[in-house]
């Protein structure tokens, strides 16, 4: 089956149809207030008590790996922020894959004029933990702070850029997985996997030290998503990680893209 | 059922649940795989003594031995019957549950256990094997002490059980539980010995987390096989890990039947 190609869709028409489907995400959320905001609550609680947490290590040194506490909490509030963004993007899709492939709706989402890695990937968005992004960017705030240093301007467009790349790896890296499901019919577990990755990016890859930080930086990017961006904004990484960053997402996106079709053309249907 | 039938139903029940968790070993090894997760707390206590020497009296190989025995002990102590009491309760798949001649909490007590058994058959053998060839790994007590240790561990589960029972029992009144049980058990995760060995936290908190029913189903266990407790420790911890048994059950099944009088209303 393939038929994912939309000719004479322009850019502007996907950025109005997210904002069809993120406008309806958010409407249905709203109907639930109270848990709407018992969620930002709940998001409040867990970033203070991650960020107290982290004060046993420091009880005992005050630096690990070369890290002081406040330039750890840089690390932790991208942390929730990539986790926010996470949540946000990738779960609500990546959960919803096994049905599309079990029940067939995904012979039904083919039809649609609109590129299917589109509709498959961000159709649906999850406002549930809409908050951790920007409470994380608040702790990446007050750790700057506490330290006492004001990044340049520089260091913030570095850091803007790492952001941003490393928003599009975890799009790529998900997507990669979320293919899998075309032959493996169920995402069970998946999003577990990718959550459990993504949760070593707690604290800087340095401080697993040896094999497992050359892992978690060219094995699984996990370096990329936080360690990298609190570095440039402490002022400790320069233009080639930056070029490194958006070489590797860009590769990834687009192996991921070539891969979601080589998959489709597999992909025999549920009712045929 | 009368409560002396039960205990001749578990192993066939047992039989059944270990069977189902072969027939899905591949969340089985999923659930391996996320489980990992004490061991960031291990490499970042190896990155602190890396640069402190030691870190309240622990050195290295201590934390290597403390994080091997914790992620073990919370294999075995782990209950996650909490969501699906939860959905049960608010789709009504408990009718059908009422039907059967036993207690729905021996239904999902034993679908853990068989889970356990299986992930124990393969992690067990393996701590073993890395035991013998990693030298750091060293647990300094006798077999009497292990044998402690071991029903410190079931005692622990226990503990999980009623607990999260009692939490789920709100189901019957609220959707929220999901995210209060949450709240809770992130409060323990840090309370419990995870983050870090209590022994390493302030005087104050240490005291009052050991009152607390959460290091019953991590720390305490792993602190009696590392040989870190005396022998009124060991008993003292033993008397915290009963009392929250006894208070959590005995909450547990009050809310139990008032909930299902209720429920039987709603469903009639």
């Amino acid at each position: 089956m393939t038929g994912s190609q939309a000719p004479g869709l322009r850019a502007g028409t996907y950025l109005r149809l997210l904002g069809i489907f993120y406008r309806n995400s958010l409407l249905n959320e709203m109907e639930y207030r109270l848990k709407f905001w018992a969620n930002v609550g709940l998001s409040l609680f867990w970033l203070v008590w991650a960020a107290l947490s982290v004060r046993v290590y420091f009880r005992f040194t005050g630096t690990i790996a070369g890290w002081a506490y406040h330039e750890v909490l840089v690390v932790m509030g991208l942390f929730f922020t990539v986790n926010g963004i996470h949540q946000a993007l990738i779960t609500p899709n990546l959960a919803r894959m096994t049905e599309y492939v079990q029940k067939g709706t995904l012979d039904y989402l083919l039809t649609k004029p609109v590129d299917s890695q589109f509709l498959v990937s961000l159709r649906h968005i999850g406002v549930h933990n809409w908050a951790d992004p920007l409470l994380g960017l608040g702790l990446v705030g007050y750790g700057l702070a506490r330290g006492g240093t004001a990044p340049d301007a520089g260091a913030v467009g570095l850091f803007a850029v790492l952001l941003a790349a490393a928003t599009v790896l975890l799009y790529g890296v998900s997507l990669l997985l979320q293919t899998l499901t075309i032959w493996s019919v169920s995402s069970r577990g998946m999003d577990d996997v990718i959550e459990g990755l993504l949760e070593t990016g707690r604290f800087p890859v340095s401080f697993y030290g040896g094999a497992v930080q050359g892992l978690l930086t060219a094995v699984v990017p996990v370096a990329f998503m936080t360690t990298f961006p609190a570095e440039a904004l402490l002022g400790r990484a320069g233009w080639p990680v930056a070029v490194l960053a958006v070489t590797v997402s860009a590769t990834i996106f687009l192996a991921a893209s070539v891969f979601w079709r080589f998959a489709l053309r597999s992909y025999t249907g549920a009712g045929s | 059922m009368t409560t002396r039938a039960v205990p001749r139903v578990y192993p066939a029940l047992l039989r059944a649940a270990w069977g189902s968790a072969v027939a899905y070993r591949g969340q089985v090894v999923l659930w391996l795989l996320t489980s990992l997760f004490p061991l960031i707390m291990m490499a970042v206590w190896l990155s602190v003594v890396e640069e402190a020497g030691t870190a309240g009296g622990f050195d290295g190989p201590d934390f290597v031995s403390y994080y091997v025995a914790a992620a073990v002990t919370n294999h075995f102590t782990v209950a996650w019957v909490s969501w699906q009491w939860d959905e049960d309760i608010r789709t009504g798949g408990l009718s059908v549950k009422l039907l059967k001649p036993l207690d729905p909490f021996h239904h999902h007590a034993i679908e853990q256990l068989g889970k356990k058994l299986l992930i124990g058959a393969v992690l067990l053998p393996a701590v073993a094997a890395a035991a013998a060839v990693v030298s750091s790994i060293r647990y300094p007590v006798g077999p009497g002490t292990a044998a402690v240790a071991a029903v410190a561990v079931v005692a622990g589960f226990g503990l999980n059980l009623v607990m999260a029972s009692a939490f789920s029992m709100l189901s019957f009144w609220s959707t929220q539980v999901h995210n209060l049980y949450q709240l809770w058990w992130g409060v323990g995760f840090f309370l419990s010995g995870w983050v870090a060995p209590l022994e390493l936290f302030p005087p104050t908190l240490r005291r009052v987390a050991v009152l607390l029913p959460f290091r019953s189903s991590l720390g305490f266990p792993v602190e009696i096989v590392t040989g870190r407790l005396d022998g009124r420790a060991i008993a003292a911890g033993f008397a915290v890990t009963g009392a929250w048994s006894a208070g959590f059950l005995f909450v547990y099944r009050v809310l139990w039947r008032r909930g299902l009088r209720r429920y039987e209303a709603v469903g009639a």
